[in-house]
């Protein structure tokens, strides 16, 4: 099981269906998780797909998306970023 | 170095007076406070929200303030950042610098600002008359993240 966390805009579009899932034996790394997820909720998807995405992983910047997934990870979603 | 993010109001002349007492060894203080405005561009705000990454966003402002100040050889920094609903008139971000003379005090606030609009893992929302927005920085935003420099990424 991976926790998945959507911020900002992605939060609104993503169900609370997302919030804890068993994920495919084939998605294996970020890039595959991105994916797949895009697939569950193409307005998600869409979402990610028109914007700057970063995701973070047990709170670190994952800046390679081959990086592999782990059973218990936490795995954010986020939008550009508005503070200030 | 005093970072916190809060979820209900508060005084930022209080938070100010309490961060420079009994500190007379900086000659500078210097303070930024931003406040939700009642209107963007003509459009009538009622509320902000800002959203948050509980524990990421308090680390990652901590990074860029610690980082900023050692860059600005500052001794001292204050940041207070508001989340979760704001209204209109109310305080949403305090930024205050010591430091011995006025110039560093002044670019530590000015170019730490610079960096929250950008790289704090904040969400800003506004509602208005015609429902919600998202808010992303502006190009501008982005140009004077480029210029304050690119060291904290």
């Amino acid at each position: 099981m991976v926790r998945l966390v959507f911020l900002g805009k992605f939060g609104d579009v993503a169900p609370a269906s997302l919030a804890e899932v068993a994920l495919p034996s084939d998605i294996v790394t970020l890039q595959d998780l991105k994916a797949w997820v895009a697939r569950q909720q193409p307005l998600l998807g869409a979402a990610m797909e028109a914007t700057r995405t970063r995701l973070i992983v047990n709170q670190c910047v994952a800046h390679d998306l081959s990086q592999r997934i782990a059973d218990g990870d936490e795995i954010a979603f986020l939008p550009p970023m508005s503070g200030g | 170095m005093d970072v916190r993010i809060v979820t209900q109001a508060f005084d930022p002349q209080q938070e100010v007076a309490a961060f420079a007492a009994g500190r007379d060894d900086a000659g500078a203080l210097v303070s930024f406070i931003g406040t939700c405005r009642a209107a963007t561009g003509g459009v009538a705000v009622s509320e902000l929200h800002i959203d948050h990454y509980p524990g990421f966003s308090e680390k990652e402002i901590a990074r860029l303030a610690e980082e900023t100040a050692r860059r600005f050889a500052c001794p001292d920094l204050l940041v207070v950042h508001r989340v979760g609903p704001i209204c209109p008139g109310e305080a949403i971000v305090l930024v205050a610098a010591l430091s011995e003379h006025r110039n560093n005090a002044f670019e530590v606030v000015r170019i730490l600002m610079d960096y929250l609009k950008t790289d704090a893992p904040l969400w800003k929302k506004e509602t208005g008359p015609t429902g919600t927005r998202w808010i992303e920085p502006r190009n501008e935003d982005y140009a004077r993240r480029r210029q304050a420099g690119e060291g904290t990424s």
